[in-house]
């Protein structure tokens, strides 16, 4: 099985994870382990394979919520966007600065869906009492699940870029591999 | 030109993704059927998901149903500790109103009685099969003597059979060694109730021309030293007209429930019969109905002529029955009817 096809499964089995969590965590602490697939997927300086999956992650997750149709998939791109940007720069090859850096942008995520449900789609936002009140606990909860998930990522997106389901860093130039 | 859009592919996607998304959620403005692509994942992925929440819905069940019981048990314990206290306590507030309602009757009916009479509570039953007595918490400390009529407001008990100063037995009127001599309200009929061991009694000596018909009130006569006249006995139950012999006989259904009994009236008036010169002192000193004033204690209880001839259906206004007022005397020498119409007060 080509490394692409299993990061496919990974996000699914995270996908599935997250329902389970709904059911089973309070709304306070529930992670948001699709933005965490998103993010990761930006790893390695990301590629248009990865964009198109955390998009896509994002479909998939539009439309088993109850969101404004295209509202997840532009948070997780923008995710797997940011990371790509920033992985060099906050050397996100170590679990506790993923982690942190996981934590930091759960939270601006929230700030991202307010700002995006205000701009895109009015009549459906949620107050931000109600996003601030939810940010910090899913914050650390994202944070801790995102940790061990590091090393699976970079793991996969190596063996992708080998086989050449992943042939993105080759044509990234000189801002490729790190 | 390519070597632009290869290096800013990335860019271009996102921006291009990202329009659309913005684009999609913009033209939302009311709910709209699913298009193909969101209809083609939902279709995709809800077997998988349902492949997962039915598990964990069915663990979450075992859960709740199961390992999260051990609080519930203890909780269940403290409630139903809680619904014990709370039926007891129910139990003793419907006790206290069935008391209540007792005891006005009782008082009520003791307000109708002008003889002496003493409450006093059932404590024991009789422990034999064969034999129909109770025992009383009053006893010769409360001036019960042997031989007193033992009442409620239903009818007849029976007699006291023996005291303590505390306690007395009362012989009920169901014992077989019981007679009490009675007569039918409604046609006068007189006989005798003899106690059977069971829950009736037998109403014997009753010439065969009587006619006894089943609900006929039974009343005590007043004849002989126990019963004042016109106590409740029972009512007819059943009527037996043998083909020979002198007499019928009839079943009489108790007045009183005695598997029910809870207090009772013990009348203290032992009567007495005369001494023979007293018979011929007054014709109205032997009417235990009409006794002459000053001559109190020793109640006339000697035997009266025959009462009077049945006069079936004949209804009277209530006359206090055992000892009326001794100021009026009775002005000819009928037997009075009894109190309040028996029929009127339901057995307990």
């Amino acid at each position: 099985m080509s490394a692409l096809v299993r990061l496919v499964a990974i996000g699914l089995a995270l996908l599935l994870t997250q329902t389970v969590t709904r059911l089973v965590l309070p709304t306070l602490v529930q992670p948001d382990l699709v933005l965490v697939y998103a993010l990761a997927l930006g790893l390695r300086g990301g590629g248009v394979q990865g964009l198109v999956l955390a998009f896509g992650a994002g479909f998939i997750e539009d439309v088993l919520s109850a969101s404004p149709p295209g509202l997840f998939a532009l948070l997780c791109g923008t995710a797997c966007a940011a990371t790509r940007l920033l992985d060099r720069a906050l050397y996100l090859r170590a679990a506790a600065p993923w982690a942190g850096y996981v934590a930091i942008y759960t939270l601006a995520n929230f700030a991202l869906v307010g700002a995006a449900q205000r701009m895109f789609a009015p009549g459906s936002e949620i107050a931000w009492s109600d996003l601030l009140a939810r940010a910090p606990g899913a914050a650390i909860t994202t944070a801790l699940c995102a940790a061990p998930l590091l090393h699976i990522f970079r793991r996969l997106l190596v063996e992708a870029d080998r086989d050449g389901s992943w042939p993105v860093l080759a044509a990234q130039g000189p801002r490729g591999r790190p | 030109m390519s070597e632009l859009l290869r290096r800013f592919r990335f860019a271009l996607c996102y921006f291009a993704l990202a329009s659309l998304c913005a684009l999609g959620m913009a033209s939302q403005k009311a709910p709209t059927e699913l298009g193909f692509a969101p209809r083609l994942v939902l279709n995709l992925t809800l077997p998988l998901q349902r492949m997962v929440t039915v598990p964990v819905w069915e663990l979450r069940d075992v859960w709740s149903d199961y390992v999260s019981l051990v609080g519930v048990r203890e909780e269940n314990e403290r409630l139903r500790g809680r619904l014990a206290r709370a039926e007891e306590e129910n139990h003793q507030y419907r006790e206290a109103i069935l008391s209540s309602e007792r005891f006005q009757k009782l008082s009520g009916f003791r307000a109708q009685r002008a003889v002496p009479m003493v409450p006093a509570n059932v404590i024991h039953q009789d422990l034999s099969a064969w034999f129909q007595s109770l025992i009383i918490d009053q006893g010769a400390a409360a001036g019960i003597r042997p031989g007193m009529p033992v009442i409620t407001e239903s009818g007849v008990v029976g007699l006291v059979a023996g005291t303590t100063p505390g306690a007395s037995k009362v012989l009920l009127v169901v014992d077989p060694q019981s007679r009490v001599d009675a007569y039918i309200e409604r046609t006068r009929a007189r006989g005798t109730v003899r106690g059977t061991s069971g829950h009736d009694c037998d109403f014997e000596y009753v010439p065969r021309e009587e006619n006894l018909e089943q609900g006929d009130v039974l009343l005590t006569s007043g004849l002989g030293t126990t019963y004042p006249k016109g106590l409740v006995v029972g009512r007819v139950a059943s009527v037996d007209r043998k083909t020979s012999g002198l007499f019928l006989s009839a079943k009489i259904t108790p007045a009183v429930d005695f598997s029910r009994l809870e207090e009772v009236f013990v009348i203290l008036e032992q009567r007495q019969i005369p001494e023979e010169e007293s018979f011929s002192s007054a014709d109205e000193g032997l009417w235990p109905s009409a006794p002459k004033p000053g001559a109190a204690p020793k109640t006339a209880a000697a035997t009266p002529p025959k009462p009077a001839p049945a006069k079936p259906a004949e209804k009277k206004p209530p006359v206090a029955p055992a000892t009326p007022p001794a100021s009026p005397p009775a002005p000819k020498p009928v037997p009075v009817e009894p109190a309040a119409p028996p029929s009127a007060d339901p057995p307990e």
